[in-house]
């Protein structure tokens, strides 16, 4: 299937330009993606939604089909189960190792992340913080490693369902500890004319409730969704421009970008994760605290 | 607790959406009622300019 096929006029327009280069070069395959070349008459076969982004099933179970994003997913959980598991199962008094890199990662987490949104006693939410940033962070990761090659992330249901889980926590703490009156009490701000209020309140209310979750899974997939199709552009466009002549120069030059822009995708892979995690650690410190 | 800047932007933005939301959804139910369509629009606008009024009110004062 070629990709980013538009309507029915597209696609008259594509088998005319199969038409014309069946004339010119008589024997170039175009349904072949990979043997797309510069001046075959093809045309750059474009990473789009959703040709980038479907994976057939990898095995049934009845009606539940398990793909490669699901199974990236799952390796990625077991990754970080098993990193903590070696650092701390047996820990010593000096660390060395696992364990010297774990708690480095632990330490960062409450003193970057956790210590400055929740202060002390947030540290009950140290474990939850940790996993919740490692395992993003090793998701994210996945887009650059070899043969995975597939941000998690940019399934939308990946960020949708850890958004689900802190905005469950966030609420669930803020009607605990502020009740349920206090809890949408505090969602409106202090010392505001009754006029006022009245035209405030419903845009904060929604704001909270609906706007703020959505945000926290949309900046997540976002981010990874166009970093995926980012280093695809590049990537496909070194082969599809690589040939004899001057389309090697400009092979060389994608070829160039697509290597910065991993270097970029690492730092916004981190990045990704940190900021998941910092604002869930500002909400649940805020679900957590009566008066804001 | 400390609003980071990397959330001040996305706040902001949560503001624009959720007035045009609820002032464009009131407007729209409002239009369907009466059949008149110019309210839904309006209602999107007032949405927006609520919104902008938040985000002066939230952090204009600071």
């Amino acid at each position: 299937m070629p990709a980013g096929r538009g309507g029915h006029t597209f696609h008259n327009q594509e088998e005319t330009e199969l038409a014309a280069s069946v004339l010119a070069f008589s024997a170039t395959n175009c349904s072949d993606e990979t043997a797309r070349h510069l001046g075959s008459g093809c045309g750059y076969p474009a990473p789009g939604f959703p040709s980038s982004f479907n994976y057939g099933p990898l095995f049934r179970i009845g009606a539940f089909t398990f793909n490669k994003p699901m199974l990236l997913a799952t390796i990625c959980a077991a990754i970080v189960v098993i990193f903590f598991w070696s650092a701390f199962s047996k820990p010593k008094l000096v660390p060395k190792g696992a364990q010297n890199l774990g708690e480095l990662g632990i330490l960062f987490v409450r003193d970057q992340i956790l210590r400055p949104m929740m202060g002390k006693r947030g540290d009950g939410f140290l474990p939850f913080l940790v996993s919740l940033f490692f395992f993003i962070w090793i998701m994210n990761i996945m887009e650059i490693i070899p043969v995975a090659q597939f941000p998690v992330a940019s399934e939308f249901a990946f960020p949708v369902a850890l958004m689900v889980m802190v905005y469950g926590t966030y609420n669930y703490l803020g009607i605990k500890h502020q009740g349920l009156g206090g809890y949408f009490k505090n969602m409106i701000p202090r010392g505001v004319p009754i006029g006022i209020l009245g035209i405030l309140a419903p845009v904060e209310i929604l704001q909270y409730i609906i706007v703020r979750p959505f945000t926290l899974a949309v900046r997540l997939f976002a981010n990874m969704f166009a970093g995926h199709i980012l280093l695809l552009v590049f990537t496909l466009a070194t082969w599809y421009l690589l040939s004899v002549g001057i389309g090697l120069l400009w092979s060389a030059t994608s070829f160039l970008l697509t290597v910065v822009l991993t270097a970029f995708e690492m730092l916004i892979q981190a990045l990704q994760a940190y900021i998941f995690t910092i604002l869930t650690a500002q909400y649940i410190g805020g679900a957590l605290e009566a008066e804001h | 607790m400390a609003d980071n800047s990397s959330n001040a932007g996305w706040t902001i933005f949560g503001y624009l959406i959720s007035g045009m939301i609820f002032y464009g959804g009131l407007g729209w139910l409002i239009s369907r009622w009466t059949h008149i369509t110019a309210i839904f629009p309006i209602g999107m606008l007032v949405g927006l300019g609520v919104g902008v009024f938040a985000v002066i009110y939230k952090y204009g004062r600071q």
